[in-house]
């Protein structure tokens, strides 16, 4: 081994339980910052997950028209096929016939909000589609079949199998009303979508509407939210006049400024923490190289370079950072990957949150990136050089004849 | 050429609300290669400030130090740290070897800052531990040793490079009688074996004794008077 490093490493363990001190402190801020950066990124920064728990967009086309006042005679009428839209391949596309309206049963009413939908393309869209606790989604060609939520079944007391009278204000603004059959009972984090969204088969949306081949609404979800403003400008030409496109950061800009509040608060927690943790072994590493000033008086009077000196106290913090790195790193990566797959629960009551309109679910997944442990690591091998710095030229500073005098 | 030229030298030390001290006042003196030369005095009379300047561990206030011809003033710190690598091998009264390096650690860092390989360090390290009774204490670290066995290891570290001047400041002030008697007698052998330039300090008599040459300093100055030894 290099001679400089091997001193280093000697002299690291001279103090073994002040060494070990500075080796927890950067390991735990290590850990804190780590884990810390996984659990913010995963409860604000996953704005993909907090969409798919409302049935949201990442982009969303309207007719022009539509959105002020739900107007259910303003349709998606020639709505191309997906192929046109020239969307990623890996994008997830669903149309809704939408309409307000009032569920009966023989145990009350209640206002709901109705969705036609293509049943397999809407489970991609709507996590709460992927939790039917009772019965199932209705299958194609179910001209009768209705998909409730827990909230609601229980208000109307409704189980599989039961009975459902749907009434909306058909496009020509008289009532259209029909009599369904519960074959499922889905479950959301968000009480309110529980409550509010039935769906049924767009055919049968259109049917109580008095449509004939129209939807409202289009819901575009991307793998990566940062197309969002690409693949809606796309969009826009291809649609041309008459449609609306809007992407999330439109339709629910709290998350965004979510991602972007991300970013900050774990910058500036790492930077808290580096801060505290590196002027904490700097004090450290300033005694123990100050306490050897004779000796390393030696070394100089041995014909040591100054240099030399430098390189051998960075030694010092190297092997002190590169410790810690790998039990701290090791340890916040593991746990922020363990979360990451299991997830666990930020608040008390409730499986969610609502936010200025969105969803955030309280079953925090971290997010695991290995960039955020690289990222820390460097903060710590760049701290050590400069704790090493310091105090070595502290010594350097000195004539070698008065560093042999210091006791 | 002498090894060590030493003209008109003065050291005063400036310390913050403290009367500058004058250690040296216009010291001048010569040693011939293979010497084995004596600084005596009393306590504070300079011996340690003169050997520090002579080692380049410590800068003149004025004059001019030459080893081995090359003259020391105007010489960066890097390149007095070279000098003192290839030239010079300090003794000093607190042994002051490096504790977490073994014995012949110790002497083999020298070698290692002049970038001589890891088996040949080996090799010369031992052999001179072998010559100077040190042979069992190769693996020892210093803590674990006597006095007087650092102070051997220490002389080995000085030697092992092969400089043109060992300077002992007080080698045997923390040694009893018997085991500092055994240190000199060491290092005269050294000197006539290998033909080694030493300059110690020392106000023990019967270290003095041993001296070729002894020039003793009073208040910062040399006296004119010079003994021949044996
Ligand atoms: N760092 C220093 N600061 C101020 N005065 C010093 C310093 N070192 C030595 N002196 C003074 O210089 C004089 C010579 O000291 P020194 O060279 O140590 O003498 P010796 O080694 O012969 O005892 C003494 O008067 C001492 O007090
Ligand atoms: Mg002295």
């Amino acid at each position: 081994m290099n001679g400089t490093l091997l001193l280093g490493w000697r002299n690291i363990w001279r103090n073994r339980r002040r060494t070990l001190i500075s080796m927890s402190a950067i390991g735990v801020g290590l850990f804190l910052v780590v884990f810390y950066s996984g659990i913010v990124g995963g409860l604000l920064g996953n704005a993909k997950n907090e969409l798919d728990n409302a049935g949201m967009g990442h982009v969303e086309v309207f007719a022009k028209g539509y959105r002020p006042k739900r107007d259910v005679a303003a349709t998606l009428a020639a709505f191309p096929e997906r192929a046109a839209l020239q969307l990623p391949a890996d994008a997830e596309l669903g149309t809704r016939v939408l309409a307000r309206g009032l569920a009966t049963s023989a145990h009350g009413s209640e206002a709901i909000q109705l969705n036609g939908v293509d049943f397999a393309a809407e489970s991609l869209l709507s996590a709460h589609l992927r939790q039917v606790k009772q019965g199932a989604l209705p299958v194609d060609g179910d001209g009768k079949g209705v998909l409730v939520g827990e909230e609601l079944a229980t208000r109307l007391n409704l189980k599989v199998g039961g009975k459902l009278r749907l009434m909306v204000q058909r496009a020509d603004t008289e009532m259209g009303a029909d009599l369904f059959r519960v074959r499922g009972v889905f479950h959301s984090i968000a009480p309110s979508i529980g409550q509010r969204q039935v769906y049924v088969s767009q055919a049968a949306a259109r049917e109580l509407l008095g449509l004939s081949a129209a939807t409202h609404q289009a819901v575009i979800q991307l793998s990566d939210p940062v197309q969002a403003d690409a693949v809606a400008a796309r969009l826009k030409v291809t649609l041309g006049e008459g449609y609306e496109v809007l992407t999330w950061a439109e339709l629910v800009p709290v998350l965004k400024r979510m991602e972007a509040f991300t970013d900050t608060v774990v910058f500036f927690l790492a930077m808290f923490v580096y801060l505290l943790v590196g002027l904490g072994v700097l004090n450290t590493m300033l005694m123990s190289v100050l306490e050897r000033t004779r000796e390393f008086g030696v070394l100089l009077a041995l014909g040591t370079r100054p240099a030399r000196i430098v390189r051998l106290v960075i030694a010092e913090s190297f092997w002190i950072a590169t410790l810690s790195v790998v039990v701290g790193a090791a340890a916040g990566a593991l746990l922020t990957w363990h979360f990451s797959q299991s997830g666990f629960h930020i608040t008390g009551g409730g499986e969610s949150f609502q936010l200025e309109g969105a969803t955030i679910g309280t079953l925090v997944k971290t997010r695991f990136n290995p960039w955020d442990v690289v990222r820390a690591a460097s903060f710590v091998y760049v701290m050590a050089l400069i704790v090493g710095i310091y105090p070595a030229t502290r010594i350097t500073r000195l004539q070698p004849a008065e560093a042999l005098r210091r006791t | 050429m002498p090894t060590v030229e030493v003209q008109n030298v003065t050291r005063v030390y400036e310390e913050k609300g403290m009367p500058p001290a004058q250690a040296l006042r216009g010291v001048s003196l010569s040693v011939e290669k293979g010497e084995f030369m004596a600084l005596a005095g009393p306590s504070g009379s300079g011996k340690t400030t003169l050997l520090n300047i002579i080692g380049g561990i410590d800068a003149a206030t004025s004059g001019e130090v030459r080893v081995d011809g090359q003259a020391l003033s105007g010489l960066s710190r890097a390149a007095l740290a070279d000098l003192r690598r290839d030239r010079i091998g300090f003794v000093f009264q607190a042994y002051n070897l490096v504790p977490v390096l073994t014995a012949a650690e110790n002497a083999e860092y020298v070698l290692q800052l002049k970038g001589v390989p890891a088996a040949e360090r080996r090799a010369r390290v031992k052999d001179v531990f072998e010559r100077m009774g040190l042979g069992r204490f190769l693996d020892s670290r210093p803590l674990k040793m006597s006095g007087g066995q650092q102070q051997r290891v220490a002389v080995a570290r000085a030697i092992v490079a092969d400089p043109a001047v060992v300077l002992a400041d007080e080698p045997t002030a923390n040694l009893d009688q018997r085991t500092g008697a055994e240190l000199m007698d060491l290092m005269h052998g050294l000197n006539r074996e290998r033909g080694t330039t030493f300059i110690f300090s020392s106000h023990d008599p019967m270290v003095l004794s041993r001296a070729q040459r002894v020039v003793r300093l009073v208040d910062g100055e040399l006296e004119r008077a010079e003994v021949r030894g044996p």
